[in-house]
């Protein structure tokens, strides 16, 4: 119970009024009469009470005007409601890769969800309407409200669990679509943060079912394929549990084994395992051969470098840009053969060999060919290749504000110089910025492909060892990702779960998911689809042109963790009983007072109407 | 104290309402005829100009009364009796107590003075001598006005003055009124006292009493008003102020309280008349100015007034 507008109870102050009223009317009037032997006197006590006992007149002008005080003051009343015909159910699923956690039972912790549901989805009335709501990465209608119970059932069995980690504002999200249900069943494996509940306003409907048994889980959290003949690989395995678990870990690169070992891991402890050096570049493929509650984070691919030698180029005008970006080149693949140039100087390198990469900073196009190249501080109006990426006026300092894989960095790097460049429709943003003191974004990285060849830009100048300084190493990481992008295979590609992948297809794409499901996809006018991920494994995008393999790796620390408790620093959601179908409505209840006070002004007017017949008197 | 005129007592000189008492009479117990050389009541012993009756002579008798011419004729002793004059004195003893002013829409006052006028009208159409005496308490003493007697109704104007002027105030105090009046040593005639007889049974007792031991003929006139009859006060609670004494009592008006109301003036009448009827009083109520012309036809013969 409580009051919508409390400031407005400020009316009730009418009844103060209304006692003065009566006070002051039951101050006894003096009347002179001939002589007191006609009239007895009241005795002393009863004459006491009467001054207390004040008369149904009162009382029902109090009531009258204390109902409507709180009428408008806006009183209501907050009351479980049993669940009636015709109410609308908001059925919101965590989809997240915790959810696909098989339990001891041998069922998933979705499957257990959608029993629970069904269960609901039975008892509730015939005329109820419902909503299938899941969320992982975002909020998605997987049935549309005003829905009967038999398309609700088909809803939930299309339910499947994602390989991603259920991102909290896409619970808040999917809150807020469920918000005009009477009643919002959620399910997950882990409780809402109470701040989130509260944000969405659903306290009073929500109820929250939890589903799942603390299990067992084991998870790849790394791999890394090291450089063929030069370094080894190594893996990283996580016990999320609180006692030693025994696995076994195989890993295979072109095909063959390279690791097989029964490991035992420490309770919730990683076991970083080294394998290697391989023999040849190519994929590496790492998966935990022991079954355990979650199968996603039990395989993980990467890439290993080639062993063929290549070709870079670095040109620049600043002799230490030149060193700088050298070493970057060689850092990620030693094989690289780097020839570092002067663009003031072109007979410097040679201008008939085709590089496998060129890194061209601060200059315009100086007829290199190249199978992939990356422009650093590209000039205004420069040309590479016949690419033209536009820059339109230049930042005296740019701050990264945002980086792909990163997200939006909780700290702003600060960068040099940076000149504001317009990239083509073809290339796809990396990462943003902004200048300092200005306002308006503009992306400080962007990779593309154009006629078969692999562009990427950086926008901000790497000039006074930029990529070299600790303080800023979200530049460095940021370079290493566009130019392991720019290198990458053209048919192979390695992404997180979750992400949108970007692939040069022909016309009549179709990807085939790890499950074997295939589905369409749709070239725009550059020639690349897209489609996310969200299973971990290897997608295939096939289309007229070759095929191009994507494997996809999951891993989510929060997620993989299976027994994890309720983090301490965040309050968990109240837990509403699962039996029985009701929900905690706050429900005005103005019109009931507002008769209320009708009623006693009726009964007060029949009152006087009464004593007027009783009295002979011509008004009241 | 709250003094107060009554506008019912101007119509006691109404010709209309004079017409209706033309005719009547007040019977009285006593002979209005006295023989000579007896005790009479009458003030002018043996007085009369009309001859009633002969006898003979006896020992004693006035020899002023002999007939002579008898005895000059016949030889024959005999004694000329004549019939004696008026003198029957009537005092009409109006309360003119606050309390006959109270309630004020009641007029008791007025009530009171319109039947005496009437009293007195026909008192004076016998040629009997009337007046009127107006009593009331004042501040440590009686207060006492009284008209002259007179005894023709070409006169009965004269009490114009009074009767509309009078006003009510004060306490009733009938006993030191009626004591007062027996202390003037008038000769023994009719009192009728009007008043509501708010007062102790002992008061009205040694008052009533008192004119009786005086050798009075009294007649008791018990006026009240419609509202105190009926005690038909407004519901509510409220402080009662006795108008005479100033004494307050906390009485909450209703359905319960007029009964009551009732119940004790009722008790209250009924102990007056019954010390009237136990004294030979003539006793005759007279509740509410509302019913004059009823009270008048209907309670006025129990006073002794008739055609």
């Amino acid at each position: 119970m409580g009051l919508l507008t409390p400031l407005n109870l400020l009316y009730a102050l009418s009844l103060v009024a209304l006692v003065a009223i009566y006070l002051r009317a039951r101050s006894r009037p003096t009347i002179e009469v001939s002589s007191l032997m006609l009239f007895e006197e009241i005795p002393a006590p009863v004459a006491k009470s009467r001054l207390l006992r004040l008369d149904a007149l009162f009382w029902l002008e109090a009531l009258a005007l204390g109902a409507m005080s709180l009428a408008v003051a806006g009183l209501y009343v907050r009351s479980h409601q049993a669940v009636g015909p015709n109410h609308r159910h908001a059925l919101v699923f965590d989809l997240g890769a915790g959810m696909g956690a098989v339990g001891e039972n041998g069922i998933t912790r979705l499957s257990t969800a959608r029993q629970l549901a069904l269960r609901i989805i039975a008892q509730a009335p015939a005329g109820d309407q419902f909503t299938v709501l899941g969320y992982a990465l975002e909020a998605e209608a997987t049935h549309a409200a005003g829905s009967q119970a038999p398309d609700a059932r088909k809803a939930l069995a299309a339910l499947v669990p994602t390989a991603v980690a259920a991102r909290p504002a896409a619970l808040r999200a999917a809150l807020i679509h469920a918000r005009a249900a009477d009643q919002i069943d959620l399910f997950a494996d882990r409780p809402p943060p109470a701040a989130l509940i509260d944000d969405a306003h659903v306290g009073g409907r929500l109820i929250f079912h939890k589903v799942g048994a603390p299990a067992s889980n084991m998870a790849i959290v790394s791999l890394d394929g090291g450089v063929p003949r030069s370094s080894v690989g190594r893996c990283v395995v996580r016990n999320f549990t609180d006692r030693p678990q025994v696995c076994e870990l195989v890993i295979e690169a072109a095909g063959r084994e390279v690791f097989h070992s029964k490991l035992v891991a420490e309770p919730r402890a990683e076991i970083v395992v080294p394998f290697g050096p391989l023999s040849a570049g190519g994929i590496v493929h790492a998966r935990i051969a022991t079954p355990d509650a979650l199968a996603a984070d039990n395989q993980r691919w990467a890439l290993a470098p080639s062993i063929a030698h290549q070709h870079a180029l670095v040109l620049s005008p600043d002799a230490a840009v030149r060193d700088d970006l050298a070493r970057v080149v060689l850092a990620i693949n030693r094989n690289f053969l780097v020839t570092a140039a002067d663009p003031a100087r072109p007979d410097s390198f040679d201008h008939a060999r085709r590089y496998d990469l060129a890194v061209i900073h601060d200059s315009a196009e100086t007829g290199v060919n190249a199978a992939a190249r990356l422009l650093i501080f590209p000039p205004p109006l420069s040309r590479s290749h016949g690419v033209l990426v536009p820059a339109t006026h230049s930042v005296a300092i740019a701050e990264l504000q945002e980086r792909a894989g990163a997200g939006i960095l909780s700290a702003p790097v600060l960068l040099g110089a940076a000149r504001v460049i317009e990239p083509p429709a073809w290339m796809e943003p990396m990462a943003r910025g902004v200048g300092v003191r200005e306002h308006d974004s503009f992306p400080l990285a962007a990779i593309g492909s154009h006629n078969g060849d692999a562009v990427g830009v950086l926008a901000f100048d790497v000039r006074d060892h930029l990529l070299l300084d600790p303080d800023r190493m979200d530049a460095l990481v940021l370079t290493i990702d566009l130019l392991q992008r720019l290198l990458a295979p053209r048919d192979v590609m390695i992404e997180p779960t979750g992400t949108f992948v970007t692939v040069a297809a022909g016309a009549h794409a179709r990807v085939t998911a790890p499950d074997g499901s295939m589905r369409p996809l749709e070239a725009d006018p550059w020639g690349r689809v897209r489609f996310r991920a969200l299973e971990s494994g290897r997608y295939l995008v096939t289309s007229n042109g070759p095929a191009t393999a994507v494997y996809a790796n999951y891993f989510d620390a929060g997620e993989s963790d299976l027994s994890a408790p309720v983090p301490a620093t965040e309050r968990p959601a109240p837990s509403v009983a699962t039996a029985g179908p009701s929900q905690l409505s706050v429900r005005p209840i103005a019109l009931p007072l507002v008769i209320l006070a009708l009623l006693a002004l009726i009964g007060e007017s029949i009152m006087l109407a009464q004593r007027a017949v009783r009295w002979r008197a011509a008004h009241v | 104290m709250k003094e107060m005129r009554s506008p019912l007592a101007t119509r006691a000189f109404e010709p209309e309402f004079l017409r209706k008492l033309d005719g009547l009479m007040i019977g009285t117990r006593r002979a209005r005829t006295h023989r000579a050389g007896q005790r009479t009541i009458g003030r002018h012993q043996g007085g009369g100009i009309e001859p009633e009756n002969f006898r003979e002579y006896a020992h004693g008798d006035d020899l002023r009364f002999l007939d002579w011419n008898a005895l000059a004729r016949h030889d024959d002793l005999s004694i000329r009796t004549f019939r004696a004059e008026r003198q029957l004195e009537i005092t009409i003893m109006v309360d003119a107590s606050a309390s006959m002013a109270v309630p004020s829409d009641d007029d008791k006052l007025g009530l009171a003075l319109t039947l005496g006028a009437g009293l007195a009208f026909i008192g004076m159409s016998e040629n009997d001598l009337v007046r009127f005496v107006a009593f009331a308490g004042g501040r440590g003493a009686s207060r006492l006005e009284a008209t002259p007697f007179r005894s023709r109704r070409e006169t009965y104007n004269h009490f114009r003055p009074f009767v509309s002027g009078l006003k009510a105030g004060g306490e009733t105090r009938l006993a030191t009124a009626a004591g007062e009046l027996i202390e003037n040593r008038r000769v023994p005639g009719m009192v009728i006292v009007i008043s509501d007889f708010l007062v102790s049974a002992s008061d009205y007792e040694e008052a009533l009493g008192g004119l009786l031991g005086a050798h009075h003929e009294v007649k008791v006139l018990h006026v009240m008003g419609d509202r105190e009859s009926t005690g038909n006060y407004p519901p509510g609670s409220y402080r009662v102020r006795d108008c005479e004494t100033g004494e307050l009592r906390d009485v909450t008006f209703g359905p319960t309280a007029s009964e009551a109301c009732r119940r004790r003036l009722a008790e209250h009448a009924d102990g007056l008349r019954a010390f009237c009827t136990r004294r030979g009083i003539m006793y005759a109520p007279a509740f509410g100015a509302s019913h004059l012309d009823e009270t008048m036809t209907r309670e006025f013969p129990r006073l002794g007034v008739m055609h």
